[in-house]
């Protein structure tokens, strides 16, 4: 296998070109050719920076006749910060949706932006990983502590998730039993476990919801553990409880990393445990951290992982076109883990770029065909701004608009109420339209509540005022005669396409037959923020 | 099922028109359609007392005891049976309840111990659990071959807790729909526009889909489907069961002021309705100070309210087929601190059930005299889920996947309280 550079965009490119040539010779069915050039631009906006392109860069999208343009807007969007934010949020999601402990729900925005920053510096992955296992400190200050956070320091709780979130393997199936279906043998669970059992959360008095602080508690035995019908919780090294009398106090566990046998003596401090055990799992020459990275970004650009439970992998299951992981996992681990380069390498492969087919169609075996997929939540929040032309950094603050202040309302609304409602944060959305990213996707399914909140809510009902000069409607009709162009551009700011000759004459039908154009307009920029069109990303 | 229900507006319209609806019992019409629309399926009322209730001061008083911290105990309708002095409407009615004395954990944390009761579980990065309600709604619900009726199947009211849970790994559609509280009507459920416009939106909306449709089929079709009835719900009749204005004045005052009164006469009117689970959340049960007098004062917010529904879902012939739960996330500590409040005490504390086949009048286990060992008959977190399991006359075992593959029962090898029925 050809040794491939990472860095250079030409070398991406002919990465692409291997690809498709392995996936070729992979199973499956013909592939249904490339997508075309508008379908292209929205997928990586929505996929790099978290919402549909603009009528502006479509416009100079479609008019570039240069045979790189694709390289070079994927170029252009991994540059903008907003690719950083949008990927921290997807990582903020995978570790915190599977919090045991609500308290831990304040950690969302630090560990945002811990993601966001470290993402957007270009850390490598391995980097970030050993950051996040061998955190401490304030919590709210440092959200490289949120793994540790969400399951409350609890020892069981920090292995696993460790070993789902950056190796892809659920070695805690075996906390109570041998696997049943992989090789990993309960002791070995809790020998991983033995890297952690030092870890201690702090609640500081007085400090308010978010007051914790993560520490290594390496002498006193952590009292605040103590139960009294578990004496040996709390003790300095991780014991694996009877099963057969758990009132017996159970073996006490040596350090040892299931992959490699490599292992610390008991006693060894907490920091150097879990330095040791973040080096071996981002090691380079542990193909299973690269894999899990690489499983995970493959099934969210590309419609499914080559395992099919994207955090659900290991030595025991079989993965579909292994040569195309193999030969990106390594790559990926030869750039030193680079994350932008990776996101650059499978974008630029025919398996990303293909046409998308539904995720029942027979026509994607074999990576065939793209899959279209329902957005998360901060692609949708971030895609609705968009279309109805608020900037993020308004919403929130409360109170009205400036342009507002200044406007005269025909309609008798209390508009202000109204904008305030508008500032709804993202992260409210989120409680309504968020989901564990980790789960198959084809079992995320719409709520009655999302469906009211995008029909029926006052916010965006005032957001497609069509009657009013700071809506994007309203300066859309004052400032064309036109409805043939109103209808074009809603078009570009919801679906970032051109209508069809049928869907122009079915708009254009109903404003004609409306009360009024700007009631005939909102009912048009409603049916396409509602559209399952505008919900999904092809 | 359509055209029954535009003719019943079109008779409540003309009705309300005549000013005639109260003399004839509305609340009379709408309990026979309700029981038509569940088919006489079972439902449930869960009044969750947020931050553990003390056993001591609500019904298992410890008379002859330090540790009883003074409470009065008083006698209530069943001889024998007492319960602590702040609960004079729940003694009248004593003989429809049965409280379990001997409930029995290790969870001592709000988070953990909550979503324990909520989901019969302990909280676990591979799986998300399904709270009790998701598990009855999506259960009466296959019992009758899917969703039932124009409103959520499950409903929330009161401020939400921490770790209460949702659907989890059932699937959204089971989540409950949560109201912040009983007098407003829920979120985005008042319609912004005239309902012909409304209508034609929707038909817009679906035109300019079809060709998208042509890619994704299901999708589509799902997505058409949901606003529907999204559309169907606050479009029908059933809103009207969040209007407690609608209700005699008469019934509100018996039900009483506050806000957890209201949420209780919601629930009854949304169980009358259709919906098959709602949570009523009493907030401030965390009385680690001034625990005699802080719950004094909640009581006096939970007693009449929790007695009205018992007695008024009995009055309207719903009882037997509502099962009525209060509980916490545990109880309190046997010695009153030093600033005269009470700790979290998962060792022994108590839960409280009502109708749903359940023989009230009766005492389930003991403690010792200083209210700290179950001496008698202990009862685990998941025999309460069997026993609601089995009220509810829903299988346990029935399995659920996680993620990993590995499939969970509804309930985790619990055995029901056999003696409650």
């Amino acid at each position: 296998m050809a040794h491939l550079q990472w860095i250079p965009c030409r070398f991406v490119a002919l990465l692409g070109i291997a690809l498709a040539f392995h996936a070729g010779m992979a199973s499956g069915a013909a592939p249904v050719g490339i997508c075309d050039d508008a379908t292209f631009l929205r997928r990586i906006s929505q996929d790099l920076v978290g919402r549909q392109p603009s009528p502006l860069e479509i416009d100079a999208f479609l008019a570039d006749a240069s045979p790189t343009k694709r390289a070079t807007a994927i170029h252009r969007l991994l540059a903008d910060p907003e690719w950083a934010s949008t990927w921290a949020r997807y990582f903020r999601d995978v570790i915190l949706y599977r919090r045991t402990d609500d308290r831990a729900a304040f950690m969302a925005k630090p560990l945002e932006t811990f993601l966001a920053d470290r993402l957007h510096a270009d850390q490598p992955w391995s980097h970030i990983a050993c950051q996040m296992i061998t955190a401490t400190g304030a919590a709210s200050e440092h959200g490289e502590t949120a793994i540790i956070m969400a399951q409350m320091g609890e020892t069981s709780d920090i292995a696993a998730e460790v070993s789902r979130i950056f190796m892809g393997i659920q070695i805690q199936c075996a906390q109570c039993h041998d696997h049943f279906t992989d090789r990993w043998k309960r002791q070995q669970f809790h020998q991983f476990a033995a890297f952690f059992p030092r870890v201690e959360i702090d609640r500081s008095p007085g400090q308010g919801a978010d007051g914790y602080t993560v520490v290594s508690r390496d002498h006193d035995p952590r009292r605040s553990k103590k139960k009294p019908d578990n004496p040996r919780r709390g003790d300095l090294e991780h014991t694996m409880p009877d099963l057969n009398d758990p009132s017996q106090p159970g073996t006490v566990m040596q350090p040892l990393f299931f992959l490699t046998g490599q292992s610390l003596p008991l006693g060894t401090s907490d920091m150097d445990r879990r330095q040791a055990i973040a080096k071996w799992i981002t090691a380079r020459d542990n193909p299973w951290f690269a894999r899990a990275m690489i499983n995970r970004l493959w099934a969210e650009l590309v419609g499914d992982g080559f395992y099919r439970g994207v955090d659900d992998m290991g030595p025991d299951r079989t993965a579909q076109s292994p040569e195309i992981l193999d030969e990106l996992s390594q790559a990926f681990a030869d750039s030193g883990h680079d994350v932008r380069a990776t996101f650059r390498a499978i974008m630029a492969s025919n398996e990303y770029q293909h046409a998308s087919r539904s995720r029942v169609s027979h026509e994607r075996e074999g990576f065939a065909a793209n899959c279209p997929q329902r957005l998360r939540s901060d692609q949708l929040f971030t895609q609705i701004l968009a279309a109805v032309g608020v900037d993020e950094s308004q919403v929130g603050n409360s109170g009205p608009g400036k342009s507002e202040k200044k406007q005269q309302s025909k309609k008798p609304r209390d508009t202000h109420a109204g904008r305030r409602q508008l500032n709804v944060p993202r992260a409210m959305f989120t409680q309504v339209f968020g989901y564990d990213p980790s789960l198959p996707r084809e079992e995320i399914v719409g709520s009655i509540p999302q469906a009211l909140l995008l029909m029926n809510s006052q916010p965006l009902s005032i957001a497609i005022d069509g009657d009013r000069r700071f809506t994007a409607l309203g300066q859309l009709l004052a400032a064309n005669k036109s409805n043939r162009d109103v209808a074009e551009q809603l078009y570009l700011r919801t679906l970032a396409r051109s209508p069809t000759a049928d869907e122009m004459k079915t708009c254009l039908d109903h404003v004609r037959l409306s009360v009024s154009r700007e009631e005939g307009f909102e009912d048009v920029f409603w049916a396409l923020l509602n559209s399952a069109e505008f919900v999904y990303r092809k | 099922m359509r055209s029954h229900f535009c003719t019943r507006r079109h008779l409540l319209r003309m009705l309300s028109a005549a000013g005639v609806s109260g003399a004839l019992g509305w609340g009379n019409t709408v309990s026979l359609h309700a029981a038509d629309l569940r088919k006489r399926g079972k439902a449930c009322i869960l009044l969750w007392m947020q931050g553990g209730p003390s056993q001591f001061e609500t019904f298992s008083p410890l008379k002859e005891h330090a540790n009883g911290g003074g409470t009065q105990a008083i006698a209530t309708n069943v001889a024998g049976m007492q319960f602590a002095e702040y609960w004079p409407q729940a003694a009248r009615i004593a003989d429809r309840l049965a409280v379990i004395r001997s409930m029995t954990s290790k969870e001592g944390s709000h988070p953990r111990a909550s979503y324990f009761m909520h989901t019969g579980y302990l909280p676990n990065p591979s799986a998300r659990h399904p709270t009790l309600g998701s598990i009855v709604a999506s259960q009466c619900a296959s019992h009758l071959g899917g969703m039932t009726g124009d409103l959520p199947p499950v409903v929330r009211i009161g401020s939400r807790g921490r770790n209460d849970s949702g659907a989890g790994i059932l699937g959204m559609q089971w989540d409950p729909f949560e109201l912040r509280d009983a007098e407003h009507n829920p979120a985005n459920t008042q319609p912004m526009v005239e309902t012909d416009r409304h209508l034609r939106r929707l038909d817009l909306m679906e035109r300019l889909d079809r060709g998208f449709a042509k890619e994704l089929p299901q999708e589509v079709a799902d997505h058409t489907a949901l606003y529907k009835r999204a559309t169907r719900m606050i479009l029908s009749d059933g809103m009207r069961a969040f209007d407690l204005q609608d209700e005699p004045q008469s019934v509100r005052a018996e039900y009483g002021e506050g806000g957890f009164a209201s949420g209780c006469l919601l629930a009854r009117r949304l169980i009358e309705s259709g919906v098959s689970f709602v949570e009523v959340v009493s907030n401030g049960w965390d009385t680690h100070q001034d625990n005699a007098a802080q719950v004094e004062k909640l009581a006096g917010g939970v007693d009449r309210p929790f007695a009205t529904l018992v007695r008024d879902l009995e009055r309207r012939g719903m009882l037997d087929d509502t099962l009525v739960i209060w509980i916490g996330e545990f109880g309190r500590t046997p010695q009153v601190n030093p600033r005269g409040g009470r700790d979290h005490f998962p060792r022994s504390f108590n839960a409280v059930l009502a109708g749903g086949g359940v023989k009230g009048g009766q005492v389930i286990g003991r403690t010792d005299t200083a209210g700290i060992e179950v001496t008698d008959r202990p009862v685990m977190v998941p025999d309460l889920f069997a026993t609601f399991c089995k009220s509810l006359a829903i299988d346990p075992t029935v399995e659920n996947m996680a993620p990993s593959g590995r499939p969970i029962k509804l309930v985790d090898s619990g055995k029901a309280v056999d003696e409650l029925f």
